[in-house]
């Protein structure tokens, strides 16, 4: 037991482990090429992780593009914890879907190449800026800003999702990442949690 | 590039300048290696490794609340991707050669490390004899030189865990090495 690991005993451990290490701190150097075949790998996938600014993501945007999107006819609201509400709606169809903040119910019967019109709602009457980062905008910081919504300390931007399941993330004030307290939770390798939302399909609409 | 600072590189590479990772890649690949080889035992794999875990590192690069510890943050991947390649490598792949007169040279008090050139690799495959957990905390701990509460903040783990896994990490060395050394 740790408990009976005492300091003599420690003691001799570390003279042993040090003749044993002393050989292995021996310095080793990656192979010559291995900086060159990192940054391939880096360039071919690096445009679209780090859009230049100006460009990709905000590109999309600007983008024309044909949607068959029917018509927006409700907002899906939900209260969050600890202060802070998360609301994430939608408002595709012919009639008002509320469901949890990361449930998203299509009423579209457009085919797949339809895009479903998602309001992201964020409350904290303390936040001077509010910022929604996710897949769909390549998580570029300052691609998309809620706005001022009405009532006091109430953000919210609407957003065109394609059909799937897509992450995101709010930042308030510039610096402060926030993942929606009612959404289903995704954590990177980092442990950064993010929150999902699915868009989808009457058929295949999902949690 | 090389005046730049972590935050500066990172902050590039954020903006679009996808370039200015080869400066963190240089900046740390070195300090990197070291402990991959020693952990998997193989410089193939280490390198792969290392590949894969600074390819996470730029993917993720926006996780990394703390620019200017982009170092820390990139060991801490480092280290998660070694124990992952641990965890695949199939036993027989480490090689273990029994207690020679070598290893009993590379224990013996007043040793130069010098003295012969396979006695590095002797002890490597008693290391790589022990369970990945152990070989992780006593590479931390003995040959990369951390603190327990440096260990702790980088794996996760408590210090009383990991003082366990060192201890073990020794005991297991030394039965390797039995009758080599009798400390």
């Amino acid at each position: 037991m740790v408990e009976n690991y005492d300091e003599s005993a420690m003691a001799k451990d570390d003279e042993f482990a040090e003749r044993i290490a002393a050989r292995l701190r021996v310095p080793e150097q990656v192979h010559p090429s291995f900086e060159k075949r990192l940054m391939e790998k880096v360039q071919a996938e690096g445009p679209l992780l780090y859009p230049s600014r100006g460009s990709s993501a905000r590109r999309w945007w600007r983008t024309e593009r044909v949607f068959r999107v029917a018509p927006l006819t409700g907002l899906a609201l939900a209260a969050g914890i600890a202060g802070i509400i998360a609301i994430s709606g939608i408002a595709i169809g012919s009639r008002i879907s509320v469901h949890s903040p990361a449930a998203i119910r299509a009423a579209s019967t457009a085919g797949r190449d339809t895009v479903q019109i998602v309001r992201f709602v964020f409350v904290d009457p303390h936040a001077t800026s509010v910022e929604l980062v996710g897949d769909f905008n390549e998580w570029a910081r300052g691609s998309t800003e809620l706005g001022r919504s009405g009532a006091p300390g109430v953000w919210a931007v609407s957003v065109p999702l394609s059909p799937g399941r897509h992450e995101y993330a709010f930042i308030i004030n510039g610096s402060r990442w926030v993942a929606d307290p009612l959404a289903v939770k995704s954590s990177d390798d980092f442990g950064t949690e993010s929150s999902v939302i699915r868009v989808g399909t009457p058929a295949n609409s999902a949690t | 590039m090389k005046g730049s600072s972590d935050a500066d590189l990172v902050a590039a590479v954020l903006a679009g300048d996808i370039e200015a990772f080869s400066g963190l890649v240089r900046r740390y690949e070195d300090t990197c290696v070291r402990f991959a080889v020693r952990m998997l035992g193989s410089r193939v794999d280490a390198d792969d490794a290392l590949q894969s875990a600074f390819m996470r590192a730029f993917r993720g690069l926006r996780s990394c609340r703390e620019p200017d510890r982009f170092g820390g943050w990139l060991y801490q991947i480092v280290v998660n991707e070694c124990r992952t390649y641990a965890s695949r490598q199939r036993r027989q792949e480490l090689r273990f050669t029994p207690a020679t007169d070598a290893i009993e040279r590379a224990v013996a008090p007043g040793s130069e490390p010098e003295e012969d050139a396979d006695v590095g690799g002797h002890i490597e495959n008693a290391l790589g004899m022990l369970p990945a957990d152990q070989r992780e905390a006593f590479l931390l701990k003995h040959v990369e030189e951390m603190t327990y509460d440096e260990m702790a903040e980088l794996t996760g783990v408590t210090v009383s865990a990991l003082k366990m896994r060192v201890k073990r990490a020794c005991d297991g060395l030394r039965d390797l090495l039995e009758g080599v050394y009798n400390g």
